[in-house]
């Protein structure tokens, strides 16, 4: 079911089977909360069908630290009760979704439809990469499939909401980005200044919700 | 006894960033782990004034700083050797200096080597962001003391007086070349990747590309149909890591690399030529073997 196999001289690397799938995102979760517990264990890279597990070489070696992971028990269909549902509002209005027009024609989906079928999922954080607080959300629903754009913007704002491939994102900070942006969100997903950086974390859910651009200014003043 | 010591930044050099340990445990946020790439040369510097080796350092790259102290001051400057000058006067690198208030310390021609640690002794007053000063890339307001322009100003509360006694003379000079021979591990993926590429990629040096800085070095290298398999899901990626790109361009990654990739990893530096390969610079060549 994982396979272990080292990775440098102080990592190794969980494999699970190789797909985005809700199910296996539940397995590393559990997975990750266990070896958290680790005391020889320095820092993990969860990922949507992979850990990456870095060690400290004076306390364990990767033969001794496979073995224990080989015998966590660790159930899939945990519901985690700790899990938050985190409630994103979102306006799709054109100014705040440079990307939704062309998109439309794209998929063959209209501009409202494509609003719809993006709010109506609650989405796991499937892992946090690319940028400091970026979160991977899965599954996109299959109308909404799409590529990334052929040539990457050099600037997307920050709190812009994207989709690429089956999964959709936010932008913690203004970056480089190649997704669609299809919305913004008044929220800071990501506030170095604040004493909770990170707004959402690998295992939440996170939910969209429609906003108007007065909302949206609203929002943004009160700084929310 | 204490003094308070504030160093100017005269000219900031190419890239000159306090930087400590950097931060782990925050990777699965996204975070990268950062910190002075040349650990080794990072704790002689430090070691050399008497400071505990965790303390922060001054990372230069290339071309260094001028930088006015206000007060006396115990310095040391290791890793890539620098001419070095306090007052237009040169002075050693790799030992325990003392500056006089008032002095002006300017780096020369950058002699081998890529990037020079320079410790003061004492405490030093910079802002840190969940436990290190090491800045990151996207977000400087973290860490506002740590990337070093013209005109900034960073305070230290300098005891060097009570500690000199701890000054060793083991010193860690390291040899620098710019045709080195790193030690790796087979990564994740090797056994995905195709013979050719494989045997290109030991068989040959590969010369660093100008693509090079703290997130990882570009090598100018092209492995021919790198892959046989098609599209890998992101996964994990750690300092070393050598990434083959869709072109056959190798990547190696480095501490301010993003913590995933999509590339297959043909192979990792072992963690004990991480320090060499933080020395090497655009046009220096590198060669792997087999761990």
């Amino acid at each position: 079911m994982i396979d272990i196999i080292p990775y440098g001289n102080s990592a190794l690397l969980i494999n699970f089977e190789q797909k985005i799938d809700a199910k296996i995102h539940h397995l590393v979760k559990g997975y990750f909360n266990s070896i958290s517990n680790l005391d020889e264990v320095t820092y993990q890279i969860p990922a949507y069908c992979s850990i990456t597990v870095i060690f400290d070489s004076q306390k364990t070696d990767f033969e001794s630290l496979k073995q224990k992971i080989e015998k966590l028990e660790i159930n899939s269909n945990e519901t985690y009760p700790d899990a938050r549902t985190i409630e994103i509002p979102v306006c799709y209005e054109k100014e705040y979704a440079p990307d939704l027009e062309s998109l439309s024609k794209d998929i063959n989906l209209n501009p409202q439809d494509i609003i719809t079928q993006h709010t109506s999922v609650t989405y796991d954080v499937y892992m946090m990469g690319f940028l400091p607080g970026f979160p991977y959300l899965g599954e996109l629903p299959k109308a909404l499939e799409c590529k990334r754009k052929s040539t990457p913007r050099k600037q997307v704002k920050a709190g812009s909401v994207a989709i690429a491939g089956n999964q959709t994102g936010i932008y913690p900070t203004d970056a480089p980005g190649g997704w669609q942006l299809i919305g913004q969100t008044p929220l800071k997903i990501f506030n170095a200044l604040d004493e909770n950086a990170f707004l959402i974390k690998m295992g939440d859910k996170v939910k969209f919700k429609s906003i108007s651009s007065e909302t949206f200014k609203t929002l943004q003043q009160n700084g929310k | 006894m204490a003094n308070d010591l504030t160093l100017t930044f005269l000219q900031a050099g190419l890239q000159t960033t306090l930087q400590d340990k950097g931060r782990a445990g925050l990777q699965y946020l996204g975070v990268p782990v950062g910190g002075a790439l040349d650990i080794t040369s990072a704790a002689m510097a430090n070691h050399l004034v008497g400071n505990e080796k965790n303390v922060p350092v001054l990372e230069i790259t290339m071309t260094g700083p001028e930088i006015l102290f206000d007060s006396d001051a115990l310095i040391a400057l290791t890793g890539a050797p620098f001419e070095l000058y306090c007052d237009d006067k040169l002075v050693e690198n790799n030992t325990a200096i003392y500056l006089k208030s008032g002095s002006i310390l300017k780096f020369g021609k950058l002699k081998s080597g890529c990037r020079a640690y320079l410790a003061v002794a004492g405490e030093w007053n910079a802002k840190k962001w969940k436990d290190s000063v090491s800045p990151l890339l996207q977000v400087p307001e973290a860490t506002p003391d740590s990337i070093i322009k013209k005109g900034t100003k960073l305070k230290i509360n300098s005891a060097f007086l009570n500690k000199t006694g701890s000054w060793d003379k083991n010193k860690h000079t390291p040899i620098l070349s710019n045709r080195v021979r790193l030690r790796v591990k087979p990564g994740p993926e090797f056994d995905s990747i195709s013979r050719i590429a494989i045997a290109k990629f030991f068989g040959q040096g590969h010369e660093i590309s100008k693509d090079a800085n703290r997130m990882g070095y570009r090598l100018t290298t092209n492995l021919t149909n790198p892959e046989d398999r098609s599209e890998m899901i992101s996964s994990g990626i750690i300092p070393g890591t050598i990434q083959i790109t869709g072109s056959g361009q190798p990547i190696i990654l480095l501490k301010d690399a993003q913590t995933t990739g999509g590339y297959p990893r043909i192979a990792n530096i072992i963690n004990e030529d991480l320090d060499q390969l933080a020395q090497l610079k655009p046009g220096d060549e590198v060669w792997f073997s087999i761990a």
